[in-house]
């Protein structure tokens, strides 16, 4: 070490202190989500916000069991249904452009890579046409039939490396043993991607959690709203109840926390490959 | 005998990915396709269930781009992809290169910043909306203390700093995701370039303008494109927090066409300014494309 440099723990210290700061400052709209949701009205009206409220109080849930019930359930149908559907398509999809030689198998990728990129308002006012004419507005199927086109070419472009990386020898062998293409890929290629496919199934179900265009112009009713319209419905009557607001955030967010928490390696990797990886 | 083999793999192959790329077709080709064909139709709300809608040719087109909220939201639509775009990439590239240094923490802390970019953008919305109040909002009672400001700016109903007040929320979702391409990149170079390079005398500058700058060049491009496309897209963001407004001072074109279908029922309009944006995004995917293909890096 020369003379005036820092020594590596010194160094190691205060590279620490300053990460710590920059998330702590990052993440603090996070943080206000939560802390505004144990507020009572009185202190969220106070002309200076406090940084931690004078009484921690659930209040502003108990307010609102009554209006989110339906909200919630209609949100968790919807997740759980684009999911499924989102991955019934995508991993199969993801296994046979990994598996097998086939022509075109690059300009599927390409498809999948451009329909990734295209945003819902682009088809907001079609589909909406498309569903009305089927009867579907107000059903759980528009929501979920259109969520899934989020996550279908995101979870495909995830997949597909994995199962490239898979070692071949085992379903060669298992082939020998008599197992057919379909039977070796649910028996053998599903089990030794198991960690692949639960993070797809984490990407499918916070995208369609997440999604507010699609679910609130197909489903108009308030019985058939899910959680980001209701929310978004409450703040335009009630704008300045930010602690029933935040209150509702805390569950709309509680989900993706939870996912992130649990498999922060897995989806910080997913993110990548998923989003670009071709 | 081989070529029998082939046949039967590719059908097999085939039979694997269909199903998705049908699944595509119908939702996303389709409703792509029939969005040309409503934009030159009459499409209202008393015409939406008939089948025999009137041919208007380029009438709604006409009317989208005579309505002076319109050249606006495509201004503004631009205004707010580069300046998200540089707050972003700027920031991102930053903290990439901050977390790439090797301590204890920068793993864990640089994988749980990238939170923001998973959380529902409905709700990220709605805390800037509220961090943002006039009245008792953190940003100005902070602003205030430091005395950066003499009274409390209504940062999301005056015209002038609503569209930064977006900006600012958009960068706040946009930052992890710049920082985790941009750090795959980084620990693609070697070090020993690095090594090499401060053996014969470079400084930090140098080695970041010579060796991390060009070496970086590639993923730095599809970081750009998918950052532009992925902002320019917005809709949520601006729906939830201003809504397109104060006085259309943040309409962009997202916003716009929702408003002409959902709002006043102008279902041909809203699918011309649809159809402009398909255009935009469609010339920034081929850019995309061609970086890709030529590179072959990610």
């Amino acid at each position: 070490m020369r003379k005036g440099h820092l020594t590596m723990r010194q160094k190691n210290i205060i590279l620490n202190c300053i990460a710590i700061l920059i998330a702590a400052i990052f993440l603090f709209p996070i943080y206000w989500i939560i802390i505004n949701s144990f507020k009572l009205d009185g202190e969220i009206f106070a002309s200076v916000p406090t940084l931690w409220p004078k009484e921690v109080t659930l209040q502003a849930y108990k307010d609102q069991i009554a209006n989110l019930a339906s909200p919630l359930k209609n949100s968790v149908i919807i997740a759980f249904g684009s999911m499924a559907l989102s991955l019934c398509f995508s991993i199969p999809a993801g296994y046979g452009l990994a598996r097998f030689k086939i022509k075109g198998s690059k300009f599927f990728i390409l498809i999948f890579l451009v329909t990734q990129m295209l945003p819902a308002s682009l088809v907001l006012t079609p589909l909406f046409l498309i569903f009305s004419k089927l009867g579907m507005l107000n059903t759980y199927f528009a929501p979920i039939l259109s969520t899934a086109t989020i996550s279908i070419p995101f979870t495909i472009l995830l997949l597909r490396p994995n199962f490239l990386n898979m070692p071949k020898e085992l379903e060669d062998s298992a082939l020998i043993d008599g197992c057919n293409p379909f039977t070796s890929f649910i028996r053998i290629a599903i089990p030794i991607s198991k960690p692949a496919v639960i993070t797809g199934a984490c990407f499918s179900f916070v995208m369609a959690w997440n999604d507010l265009a699609y679910s609130m112009t197909f489903n108009t009713k308030a019985t058939m709203r899910p959680m980001t319209a209701a929310i978004y419905n409450f703040m335009n009557q009630y704008g300045t109840k930010w602690n029933s607001i935040m209150a509702y955030g805390v569950l709309l967010i509680l989900p993706t926390c939870i996912i992130f928490v649990t498999m922060q390696k897995h989806i910080v990797s997913g993110l990548v490959s998923g989003s670009v990886k071709g | 005998m081989n070529s029998k083999r082939e046949k039967r793999e590719r059908v097999m192959g085939y039979c694997f990915i269909l199903p998705a790329v049908v699944y595509m077709l119908i939702f996303i080709g389709y409703p792509i396709v029939y969005n040309w064909i409503i934009s030159f139709q009459d499409v209202t709300a008393t015409t939406l269930g008939s089948s025999a809608r009137d041919f208007l040719g380029f009438d709604n087109y006409r009317a989208v781009f005579g309505d002076p909220t319109f050249p606006r939201a495509v201004k503004q639509t631009f205004f707010y992809t580069i300046f998200c775009l540089i707050f972003q990439f700027v920031l991102g590239f930053l903290f990439a290169m901050f977390f790439s240094k090797n301590f204890s923490f920068s793993k864990p802390i640089r994988g749980f910043i990238v939170i923001s970019w998973m959380l529902p953008i409905t709700v990220t919305a709605l805390v800037f909306k509220f961090m943002f109040a006039e009245g008792n909002g953190i940003i100005n009672t902070i602003l205030l203390e430091l005395h950066l400001i003499k009274e409390p700016i209504g940062w999301l109903i005056q015209e002038k700093t609503a569209m930064w007040g977006l900006i600012i929320a958009n960068s706040w979702v946009g930052i992890p995701f710049n920082m985790l391409l941009l750090t795959t990149g980084l620990n693609n170079i070697s070090t020993d370039v690095y090594e090499a390079a401060s053996i014969d005398g470079a400084n930090v500058f140098q080695r970041f303008a010579r060796i991390t700058l060009p070496l970086l060049k590639p993923t730095i491009m599809s970081v750009l494109v998918l950052g532009f496309v992925y902002t320019f897209k917005v809709f949520d963001l601006v729906y939830v927090m201003t809504g397109g407004g104060p006085v259309d001072a943040t309409e962009v074109m997202s916003t716009y066409s929702y408003k002409l279908s959902f709002q006043l029922f102008h279902f041909g309009e809203g699918a011309a300014v649809a159809n402009v944006l398909f255009v935009c995004l469609f010339l920034v995917a081929l850019l995309y494309l061609k970086t890709i293909s030529k590179d072959e890096v990610i």
